[in-house]
């Protein structure tokens, strides 16, 4: 029988709170866990229930196990508000909830979670040390979200759905006015209603793909010197092109 | 914490801070919940205390808490008195039997450990006493008394006794009505449905007293008053008498009121339809009897958002913010004049649609499909048939589906949706193994319905398996001593991402070996005589935009390839030699399904197909004449070699064609109760007669339908109440160059189902059923008679578990004899049903 065998057995809570601490210590956070899960409710509401409560959770983050990292982190913080860790706490459970953001193709809710509670740490904590690493994966969600929404609007143009594709984009546009894919969302909006007017039925080819050349000008007032310019180019020739035969 | 001074509140500093009757929390937690701190500031009377107070009441663990507050100058002590709230011990019911008491803790949670507030106390008190009262038991008692427990710990604790005490349970002796001079007792009686007079013959419903059941019923007479031009109608009073022990007399005091009829109907504000439209569309015309029941329903049907009514013709056509009222505007004697006033409002446009819950499925997979498309006209049709294809993808629960409106935006014209969706298991396992045929015999089976194949080789995706791209995948091997087949299907139902082109992969090997019972009685494979059979296909599908978009057109072509070593089966007369078949098949098939794919109540599905090989005859030289007149010359027992090898030749490279339809109607009819209608024909048939019709992809009817091992490709038609396969072509009984082993090559099957759901929860989906059915099958299009039947009846149940796929049992009855036997009727067949079959 190890030591640790012992103090999982062992009625001495005083015993395996030692243990667990020093397992935490050590960095063994797995075994550590085992011991906190039953030393924690034996000491609720007594002065020590504040450490213990802190380290359970983080051995809950540490071991990657952040669905309860992120929940218990935020028992500690509404049960000590006054903590000095409270700080860590807060921004440990908003990164929880962060690490938790699946694929930018799934449900988003987890991602908005982390968002939100990483903002509120932020206006918590405006000087705390973690404020530039909060900030920075804001950033690194916020862009998710956009991938997401950028995405499924460019999934539109994808299946040829051009009218939508448009619409799709538009919001996109407005909802996201400093977003990375902001030349693309303009680009693919160009595209969509270059296809679309191209195939439309003799007298709408020409309003349409007039529209497509405001779209044009848009796309290359805001990114003159973007990635998207040389195919917009292309397309603007083509335009050009095909309103000569309307003429 | 901000704190405001209520009224004229004065500010004290916080001396000491105390804390009485804290048992179970020590009194520093309150202190620190309270967060006030000694030396903090605070105003007396003042927002701060005050909002200290009610947190400490919300947290729901204090039955009683008092601040005492000992001023000091300008400085204040805070005590605090709590009582906390008590943890529940034990609890005893009485007065009702053992086994109801379960239910009443489990649903009011009265564990050990659970707070005993004021509010659990009333809350179970209700629960219990309208339980009872909807069982009948109209003047049931409910107490409950909270004792305290003398406890080993420091924590208060209590048992609680509830005592139920039961009335008599209270029957209707009767129902009279007085004032009604239209209307009849007893149609009156009829329209209340969950009220009703003690009566011996109908004894599947009791004649229990039901308050809310009572209010509904009233309604219902009132309503049926209207639906007959009693615009009046209505209820003056209504009594309940105790007219015996345990039982009840309720009296209702009528008064109709004039019969009226409709007069003129005007339509104002309507520019979309014409009056004339809006006329038709409505039914109702000047004479008719003043219906208000069915006027409100043709304007507007509540609950059926399917409804042939006036709001579903605005609101399909993009009119969502269209709003209808009728108004009486002139009362003539009995005639009343009309105007229905219509706001016809802006055209709305759905903005932006979303999707949330999809937590394997990806976006694009989902996003695909959805008819409602941002910037697109408003329609009602559109959402409901998106939710009807999201539910049929299988990828989540059809029954929990839920397209939410948001944002509604009557000025700009916009609405947004959000799909919720709930995601279910898509993935079924078989997994079988067992010792039969005289050696172990292992069957390995996947199928996964939401694959990601762009995923096999990335190791992340695998949580626990590459899911989330709609694609099919599935493998099975089955093997024993005596054969093993593999199989591996592979679905992409949107090839290359554009347009929703069906791509489906297919293979299969398999490999049988002969018995040989040199050893004895035990058989071992004898791996010198074997039959081989390896397969594939590749089929596109495509969906059609007309004559609309339920229309799909498919193309497959496949091959086998067929090779025996020293093997004779029924099937070739050579023992040595090989086969190829390599077909076309076209299909066109329209499917209008209903949300739920498990337990359709609507909907309809055709399928013609036509698989055709080349009609390799016309060009290679072979004179299939002189062969055919060779073979029958010869001896069939003497000349077998001969017959081989002329066999050999025909067989070399198959060649038919083969014409199926299948057509399956669902109706929904009373209820829950649904109506399946299926028809099916298939000919089989050859482009040379002097070649003949290979003996493969024949038709067999019979039994329970299900494939199982089969090398020949035959084609299993389901016809219960007889054996497997045992459904031959009546004309066969004189013909006997053909056996029970040759399939028949023409065939019909006509099919009736009533089916009625008992669950359809996501963990199992239960309906019960009865069939009648009858089918035939014929060697020649010149015997064909629909009138020659193998009839059937019968009863079964299915069960749907997402995890295992569809299990079922049937018990049919052939009323008529096997063909080709003498006799009565064949009798009672059971069937039991695996995988899914419609």
């Amino acid at each position: 029988c190890s030591e640790y065998q012992k103090a999982l057995k062992s009625e001495d809570m005083g015993k395996k709170y030692a243990m667990a601490d020093s397992l935490y210590d050590s960095g063994k956070y797995r075994k550590s866990l085992k011991l906190w899960e039953q030393i924690v409710p034996s000491y609720r509401g007594k002065p020590q229930a504040e450490r213990i409560m802190f380290l359970y959770a983080d051995a809950h983050f540490q071991v990657e196990d952040y669905y309860l990292a992120g929940y218990q982190f935020d028992r500690f913080v509404s049960a000590y508000p006054d903590s000095e860790k409270t700080e860590e706490a807060q921004y440990k459970a908003a990164l929880s909830y962060a690490e938790l953001s699946p694929n930018y193709q799934l449900d988003q809710s987890e991602t908005q979670k982390g968002l939100d509670q990483l903002q509120q740490f932020i206006a918590a904590y405006p000087e705390s040390e973690y404020t530039e690493d909060a900030s920075e994966r804001i950033k690194e969600l916020s862009i998710k979200m956009q991938k997401k929404s950028y995405e499924i609007a460019k999934g539109w143009h994808k299946i040829m759905e051009y009218p939508t594709a448009i619409s799709a984009l538009d919001d996109f546009i407005s909802d996201y006015p400093g977003s990375p894919f902001r030349e693309a969302a303009f680009f693919y909006k160009l595209d969509s209603q270059y296809q679309y007017g191209s195939k439309s039925i003799n007298v709408l080819v020409r309003p349409r793909l007039e529209e497509a050349l405001e779209m044009y000008e848009t796309l290359t007032r805001y990114f003159p010197e973007g990635e998207y310019r040389a195919q917009a180019d292309e397309i603007k020739l083509d335009i050009e092109k095909i309103l000569e035969n309307y003429s | 914490q901000n704190d405001l001074p209520v009224s004229n509140g004065k500010q004290y500093e916080i001396g000491v801070i105390s804390v009485v009757g804290a048992k179970q929390y020590n009194e520093q937690t309150v202190i620190a919940f309270t967060r006030l701190k000694s030396g903090d500031m605070v105003y007396l009377p003042g927002d701060r205390i005050s909002n200290v107070i009610k947190k400490l009441w919300d947290l729901d663990l204090f039955s009683d808490i008092n601040l005492y507050a000992t001023i000091n100058g300008d400085k204040v002590d805070l005590k605090f008195e709590i009582e906390e709230v008590p943890e529940l011990n034990k609890v005893t019911i009485t007065g009702i039997k053992e086994k109801k008491t379960k239910d009443i803790i489990k649903d009011n949670d009265l564990n050990k450990g659970t707070k005993v507030t004021e509010n659990l106390i009333t809350k179970t008190k209700y629960y219990i006493e309208n339980k009872y009262k909807k069982e009948g038991y109209l003047n049931s008692k409910v107490t409950i008394l909270t004792r305290p427990t003398t406890d080993t710990t420091d924590t208060q604790r209590v048992d609680m006794l509830v005592n139920v005490e039961l009335s008599d349970r209270v029957k209707i002796q009767d129902i009279e009505f007085i004032g009604n001079e239209q209307i009849s007792d007893a149609k009156l009686r009829k329209q209340m449905k969950n009220t009703k007079r003690k009566n011996l013959i109908r004894f599947w419903k009791r004649s229990k007293y039901i308050s809310e059941n009572y209010d509904e019923d009233k309604v219902a007479i009132v309503d049926k008053y209207k639906e007959n031009g009693f615009r009046d109608a209505r209820i003056v009073t209504d009594t309940l008498i105790h007219s015996g022990e345990d039982l009840i007399t309720l009296k209702l005091s009528l008064e109709e009121g004039d019969k009226y009829y409709i007069g003129d109907i005007d339509f104002l504000g309507n520019t979309v339809y014409s009056d004339r439209e809006l006329a038709r569309q409505l039914g109702l015309e000047k004479g008719d009897v003043y219906n208000g029941v069915l006027l409100k329903e043709r304007i507007s049907k509540d609950g059926d958002p399917n409804a042939d009514d006036l709001s579903n013709l605005y609101k399909n056509s993009g009119y969502l913010f269209s709003s209808i009222n009728p108004v009486e505007v002139n009362v003539e004697n009995d005639t009343i004049d009309f105007e229905i006033r219509i706001t016809e409002g802006k055209l709305a446009y759905f903005d932006r649609i979303t999707i949330s819950g999809n937590d394997k499925t990806k976006d694009r997979v989902i996003y695909r499909n959805l008819r409602t498309r941002p910037g697109q006209r408003y329609s009602q049709a559109a959402v409901l048939q998106t939710t009807r294809e999201l539910g049929q993808t299988g990828f989540f629960d059809p029954e929990q589906l839920n397209p939410q409106f948001l944002n509604a935006n009557p000025y700009d014209g916009t609405i947004d949706i959000n799909y919720a969706l709930v995601e279910q298991g898509a993935s079924q396992i078989e997994l079988q193994g067992g010792y039969g045929g005289g050696g172990f015999v292992g069957t390995l089976g996947l199928s996964f319905n939401n694959f990601s194949i762009q995923n096999l080789f990335n190791k992340d995706a695998y949580q626990p398996l590459p899911m989330g791209d709609g694609q099919k995948f599935s493998l099975r091997a089955q093997a024993s001593t005596y054969y093993q087949t593999y199989s591996a299907s592979l679905t992409e139902p949107w090839l290359g991402g554009k347009k929703p082109v069906q791509l489906q992969l297919s293979f299969s090997h398999s490999i049988q070996y002969r018995y040989n019972f040199n050893g004895g009685n035990t058989a071992r494979p004898d791996k010198d005589s074997r039959f081989l059979i390896t397969g594939g296909s590749i089929g596109l599908a495509k969906r059609l935009e007309v004559p609309d978009n339920y229309f799909t057109i498919s193309h497959a072509i496949s091959f086998q390839h067929f090779d025996l070593r020293n093997y004779n089966v029924g099937l070739f007369t050579f023992g040595n030699g090989s086969s190829e078949n390599l077909a076309y098949t076209v299909g066109i098939s329209r499917n209008e399904g209903d949300v739920n794919p498990i337990f359709p109540r609507t909907g309809s599905k055709f399928s013609l197909t036509a698989k055709l090989t080349p009609p390799y005859s016309l060009w290679n030289g072979t004179d299939y004449k002189e062969l055919a007149d060779t073979r029958a010359s010869l001896d069939p027992v003497a000349d077998q070699t001969e017959i081989s090898e002329i066999d050999q030749e025909r067989f070399n490279w198959l060649e038919y064609y083969k014409v199926k339809f299948e057509g399956q109607w669902f109706t929904s009819l009373v209820g829950k109760l649904v109506l399946s209608s299926k028809v099916e024909f298939g000919f089989l048939g050859a482009y040379n007669n002097d070649r003949g019709i290979p003996p493969f992809d024949r038709f067999f009817l019979g039994g329970d339908g299900l494939g199982g091992y089969a090398l020949d490709g035959r084609e299993v038609i389901r016809l219960r109440g007889y054996p497997n396969q045992s459904v031959l072509p009546q004309d066969r009984v004189d013909n006997s160059s053909l056996d029970a082993s040759d399939g028949a090559t023409v065939f019909n099957k006509f099919e009736f189902e009533l089916r009625y759901p008992i669950t359809l929860k996501p963990s199992a989906s239960i309906y019960a059923l009865v069939f009648g059915e009858a089918g035939s099958s014929f060697d020649n299009f010149k015997d064909y008679n629909p009138f020659l039947m193998n009839r059937s009846a019968g009863a079964g149940v299915r069960i749907y578990m997402p995890a295992f796929g569809l299990l079922g049992i049937d018990f049919g009855y052939g009323f008529d004899p096997i063909p080709g036997t003498v006799g009565g009727p064949n009798g009672w067949e059971t069937h039991f049903i695996i995988g899914q079959q419609f």
